[in-house]
């Protein structure tokens, strides 16, 4: 079994600030896997991640001097990342038309929600196929909506990082991941009536 | 006792937590009578589950991180260590 390595990150990020490149090489390697997936989760384009995952890097290496500590290294990584990942997505026409995102209608689920989904059987459907149909609707969500439901749901950041580094209050950061799991939800539900994924 | 329009936030707010930070008393015992309410708070949750599920955070195209190392002028550390240990033992961090 590999043995987990011991990271005191604020000893590399001191290190990496004076100058030290290994502690830098070990900045990259600890956080290279989730910016290019939270590029190509923003972007939905292999290159696109990458080029977000290169930016940012540069951008660290450039910058980390100036880096204070006044947030944790990683909400500082992730800003950076995102940044760029936004200024990508601007200066793109989008691949799909964005959807118009409403809050649940409590009195329309009272009335709706009846039967519940069965638990989720793989073995039932190419795994595949239901990536491209979840990888389409998350790309459907206008960008405040997507870039919260990554961070905070696939990324696992806590409400409070995810409102740094989006520079948004934590109940706008609230709001909006409410408003992007209803969409996702109701689209999904219907992909479910329609083919039967589940 | 709380208002339908209290209530409703509630249910909002909660849309938008953690959902095992445990819904309030409140929403617990509205959802223990409203089976609705309940089947939509799951398929939520099974939403965000099967996106999770998806997701592999773990994997990165070896080609990009050389690409990455070379545009950085910098050494990528040999160890096996550093192709996924480390990627995993910081991915822990953020987990609540």
């Amino acid at each position: 079994m590999e043995t987990k390595p011991q990271f005191n990150e604020e000893e590399l990020v001191a290190k990496a600030q004076q100058g030290d490149r290994n502690a830098l090489s070990q900045l990259v390697v600890n956080y290279r896997s989730r910016i290019y997936h939270l590029g190509l989760r923003l972007t939905g384009t292999e290159q696109d991640a990458e080029d977000i995952l290169q930016e940012t890097f540069l951008i660290m290496v450039k910058k980390i001097h100036q880096f204070k500590g006044q947030s944790s290294f990683y909400t500082w990584l992730y800003r950076i990342a995102v940044n760029i990942g936004l200024r990508k997505l601007k200066s793109k026409p989008h691949k799909y038309q964005h959807v118009s995102i409403d809050d649940p209608d409590i009195e329309y689920i009272s009335s709706t929600e009846i039967a519940d989904w069965p638990d989720f059987d793989y073995s039932k459907f190419a795994r595949k196929h239901l990536r491209k149909k979840l990888d389409q609707l998350i790309e459907k969500l206008p960008d405040i909506y997507r870039t919260v439901f990554i961070l905070r749901d696939l990324h696992e950041l806590s409400t409070e990082d995810t409102s740094k580094i989006l520079q948004i209050t934590p109940s706008n950061t609230k709001i909006r991941l409410m408003r992007a799991r209803n969409y996702l939800k109701e689209e999904l539900e219907k992909i479910i009536d329609k083919e039967g994924l589940i | 006792m709380k208002n339908d329009s209290e209530l409703y936030k509630q249910i909002c707010e909660y849309l938008g937590c953690d959902f095992d930070s445990g819904p309030c008393k409140e929403i617990q015992d509205h959802l223990a009578k409203c089976p609705s309410c309940e089947v939509y708070i799951d398929k939520v949750k099974k939403t965000v589950h099967l996106y999770k599920e998806i997701e592999n955070c773990d994997e990165i195209p070896e080609k990009v991180c050389q690409k990455l190392f070379l545009s950085l002028n910098l050494n990528e550390p040999k160890t096996n260590e550093s192709k996924t240990g480390a990627d995993n033992h910081d991915f822990q961090r953020f987990r609540h």
